[in-house]
C-alpha cells in the first residue's frame, strides 16, 4: 500500500463495465461519423489541403482513443472504483496510473441524488451523486437498490447541522 | 413591538436620478450640444428617444420605490419587490456570513448610510443590499441581527455591538505616510500630468509652446531640477492624501464573537464578521512590503465580494509584520500563524524537473510544422519553464499544526494561507506513477469562498500525505462524536 490510510471497500457492479464500454462505442462513433462528412464534404467541394491532413489526424487520434476507453479503461475503472459511506465521511478512491484518494465529512454534504440513463436502466444501474457547497462527486454504477438505500442513508446522515458541532472546539 | 414593512429612505429615488444623470450625460451632450445645429433625421428621433427613455426611467424609479418593501420577521428579512413580475425573497439571519456598510459624501451629507448582507450562495442574488438607510434604521437591522433574539429589541438605544468591543489597531499618519510610500501612490502625478497634456493639447497649441519651453528649461538645467523636486513634492502630498482618504482611520476591533474593520477619511466603509464565519486567513507580501517589512493579512469569508470590499476585509493592509501576526493572535487564536515552514525534501525538485515539457513540447511540435524558422521559442518556453518550476519549489512550504494547516506559495509576491481543519471542506490524496517513483503525492483541500478555494500542493511525501488524510479523518471524527455526546 503506497498511502497508509484506510481504504474503502464498497466496489462498484461489475456491469459498469459493459456500460461504460457501450457509451463510450456510441460516443466514438459518432464522433467518427461526424468526422467522416467532413471528410467526404473536404473531398467532394475540394477544401484546403490541411482542413483534410487535420481531419485525418483527428481520426487517428480518436481511433486511439476508442480503443483505450472501450477496450482498456472500463475494466480498470471498475476495477479500481471503491467508495465507502459511514456516520462520518464519503471516502472515494479511483485510478490506476493516477491514483486519487477523496474524503469528504458528512456534515458539508448539501444535496444527494441518483441518476440514470438508457444504458444503465437496462442494467438496473444509478449513478450516486453528492454535492457539498464546494464541489460535486459522482459514485458510478450503483445497483439499484443499494443506490436507493444508500441515498436515503447519505440524507439522514447528512442531516446533522454543522453549527451544531462548532461549540465545544478546541482541545 | 411589531415590524410593520418599510421602503427604503426616500432619498433612494434622488441617488437613482443622480446615478441616471451620470450614465446619460454622455448621450444627452452628443444629441443636444454637439449636435446642437443638426436637423438630420436620426439626431431628432434620437432627443426623442432619449426624453421618452428618461421620462420612462423616472417612473421605473418611483414605481420601484414604491412597490419594493422589506420587513425584518423574527430571525429572518422579507423582501419584496417587482413592478410588474412581484418576488418575494426571505434570507434568513443564520445564512449571512458578512455584513458590510459604506457610506459616501453623499450619504454623510444627508446622515444616511448603505448596508450589503452578504449570504453565502454563489447564486446571483446572494447579497440583501440597501442602498439608502438611515443610520438608526441600519442600527436597528443589524441589532435584529446580531442578537437574534426579538425580545431584546426594545433597547433600541444599544449601539451595536459596543459591549465589550476591543479596539486593537488604529492607524495613525505615520501610517498613513508609509502606506502612501508602499502603494507607490505617489506614482500616480505621471499619468495624471499626461492626461492633462494630452486633454490641453487637443484645444491649444501647446506642442510649440512645450517645445519652447523645454529648449529654455534646456539652457537653464537648474529649473528643471527644481521644477522635479516641485512636482515630486506635490505628487507625493497627493498620494499622501489619497491614501489617508482610502486607509486613513483605520480601526481594527473585535468583541467576543465578531471582528470590525473600519475604514475612510470622509466616505467610509465597515465590515463585520463573525469569527466563527471566517474561513481562513490570508498573509501577503508583495515585494516592497517585504523589503519594508509590512504584510496585508486578509480574513476568508463565504460572502462574495468585490475586489474593492474585499480590500476591506484585510486587516490593515501595510501593518508591520510581526504587529499583524500578534494581532491575528489575538483576534482569531485558532488560527496560529508560524514564519518557520519546511520546504519539500530536495527529491521534490527532481520530480518537477521530470514531469513532462507538455506545453514546450505542442510548441515545438507546431512550430516544427508551420514555422521553422521560429523553433527557438521553443527552446526560450523550456528555459523559462524550467526557472518557474525551481522556482516554484524553492518559494512553495507546508506546515501542519494541531488544528491548522499553513502553505505558502510565489516568489515576488508571497502568500501564507491558513485554514482549520473544522473550515475544510473536503481533502484529496492524489498519487500519479511518476511520483510514486519519487515517493511523494499531492494534497488537495478546498475551502469555501467565493470563488471556491482549492490548495494545490504537489510534492508532499507519502508519509505526510497519509498523515495528512488521517489527521482530517480524525480531527473531523472526533466533532461529530461528541456532539453525539451532547445530543
Amino acid at each position: 500500500m503506497y498511502i497508509t490510510m484506510n481504504e474503502p471497500s464498497e466496489k462498484i457492479a461489475n456491469q459498469a463495465v459493459q456500460v461504460w464500454r457501450i457509451s463510450n462505442t456510441i460516443g466514438h462513433g459518432i464522433a467518427l461519423m461526424v468526422l467522416g462528412i467532413l471528410l467526404y464534404c473536404s473531398e467532394h467541394f475540394n477544401w484546403y489541403s490541411w482542413i483534410q491532413i487535420s481531419l485525418f489526424v483527428l481520426i487517428g487520434l480518436i481511433g486511439l482513443s476508442a480503443i483505450f476507453s472501450i477496450f482498456i479503461e472500463p475494466v480498470f475503472l471498475q476495477k479500481t472504483w471503491r467508495y465507502e459511506i459511514d456516520e462520518e465521511f464519503i471516502q472515494m478512491k479511483n485510478g490506476r496510473w493516477n491514483e486519487s484518494h477523496t474524503l469528504v465529512p458528512m456534515e458539508k454534504v448539501e444535496f444527494v441524488r441518483t441518476e440514470q440513463g438508457p444504458i444503465m436502466r437496462k442494467y438496473g444501474l444509478y449513478n450516486l451523486i453528492i454535492g457539498t457547497t464546494t464541489s460535486q462527486h459522482t459514485i458510478p454504477a450503483i445497483p439499484a437498490k443499494k443506490a436507493k438505500l444508500l441515498k436515503v442513508k447519505i440524507a439522514q446522515l447528512a442531516k446533522v447541522k454543522e453549527s451544531d458541532l462548532a461549540e465545544g472546539e478546541e482541545d | 413591538m411589531t415590524q410593520e414593512v418599510k421602503r427604503f429612505h426616500p432619498a433612494w429615488m434622488m441617488f437613482e436620478v443622480v446615478k441616471l444623470m451620470k450614465n446619460s450625460i454622455a448621450i444627452f451632450l452628443f444629441l443636444f450640444v454637439l449636435k446642437f445645429n443638426s436637423t438630420s433625421e436620426w439626431v431628432i428621433w434620437g432627443r426623442y428617444l432619449f426624453l421618452v427613455g428618461i421620462g420612462w426611467t423616472l417612473i421605473m424609479i418611483l414605481l420601484k420605490w414604491v412597490f419594493y418593501r422589506y420587513e425584518v420577521v423574527g430571525d429572518s428579512i422579507a423582501l419584496k419587490e417587482g413592478i410588474f413580475v412581484k418576488e418575494h425573497r426571505t434570507v434568513s439571519f443564520d445564512k449571512i456570513q458578512n455584513h458590510q456598510t459604506k457610506t459616501t459624501f453623499l450619504h454623510k451629507w444627508l446622515g444616511l448610510t448603505s448596508l450589503t448582507l452578504e449570504t453565502g450562495t454563489s447564486l446571483e442574488e446572494a447579497a440583501v443590499y440597501f442602498p439608502v438607510l438611515k443610520a438608526d434604521e441600519k442600527e436597528r437591522i443589524l441589532s435584529r441581527l446580531e442578537n437574534k433574539n426579538p425580545e431584546t429589541e426594545e433597547n433600541t438605544d444599544i449601539k451595536v455591538g459596543q459591549a465589550g468591543r476591543k479596539i486593537h489597531f488604529r492607524s495613525n499618519k505615520r501610517d498613513s505616510l508609509k502606506a502612501s510610500f508602499t502603494s507607490l501612490s505617489f506614482l500616480a502625478i505621471f499619468p495624471l500630468l499626461s492626461t492633462i497634456y494630452f486633454n490641453l493639447a487637443d484645444f491649444f497649441d501647446v506642442e510649440d509652446t512645450a517645445e519652447g519651453a523645454f529648449d529654455y528649461l534646456l539652457l537653464h538645467w537648474w529649473m528643471l531640477i527644481i521644477l522635479f523636486v516641485l512636482a515630486m513634492a506635490i505628487s507625493v502630498g497627493i498620494g499622501y492624501l489619497q491614501t489617508t482618504i482610502k486607509y486613513g482611520n483605520y480601526e481594527i476591533s473585535d468583541d467576543e464573537a465578531r471582528i470590525y474593520i473600519k475604514k475612510g477619511v470622509g466616505s467610509t466603509s465597515s465590515f463585520v464578521i463573525q469569527k466563527e464565519k471566517v474561513q481562513a486567513v490570508v498573509v501577503e507580501q508583495s515585494m516592497i512590503k517585504r523589503l519594508l517589512g509590512l504584510a496585508s493579512v486578509k480574513l476568508i469569508s463565504v460572502g462574495a465580494m468585490k475586489t474593492e470590499e474585499q480590500e476591506t476585509s484585510s486587516l490593515y493592509p501595510f501593518m508591520p509584520k510581526q504587529e499583524a501576526y500578534q494581532l491575528m493572535e489575538t483576534l482569531l487564536p485558532q488560527y496560529p500563524i508560524q514564519e518557520k515552514m519546511d520546504r519539500f525534501p530536495i527529491k521534490v525538485l527532481w520530480y518537477k524537473l521530470l514531469v513532462p515539457y507538455y506545453f514546450t513540447i505542442i510548441t515545438a511540435i507546431g512550430l516544427f510544422i508551420f514555422k521553422k524558422e521560429w523553433i527557438w521559442i521553443a527552446g526560450i518556453i523550456f528555459a523559462v519553464t524550467l526557472i518557474t518550476r525551481i522556482l516554484d519549489y524553492f518559494f512553495t512550504s507546508y506546515l501542519r499544526q494541531e488544528n491548522t494547516v499553513q502553505i505558502r506559495k510565489g516568489g515576488l509576491t508571497n502568500e501564507t494561507f491558513i485554514t482549520h481543519y473544522k473550515r475544510i471542506q473536503q481533502v484529496s490524496v492524489e498519487h500519479s506513477w511518476l511520483q510514486r517513483k519519487f515517493g511523494i503525492a499531492s494534497l488537495y483541500f478546498q475551502n469555501r469562498a467565493n470563488p471556491l478555494h482549492i490548495s494545490e500542493l504537489h510534492g508532499v511525501s507519502r508519509e505526510e500525505a497519509s498523515a495528512f488524510f488521517n489527521w482530517f479523518k480524525e480531527k473531523r471524527k472526533r466533532l461529530v462524536h461528541r456532539n453525539k455526546k451532547i445530543s
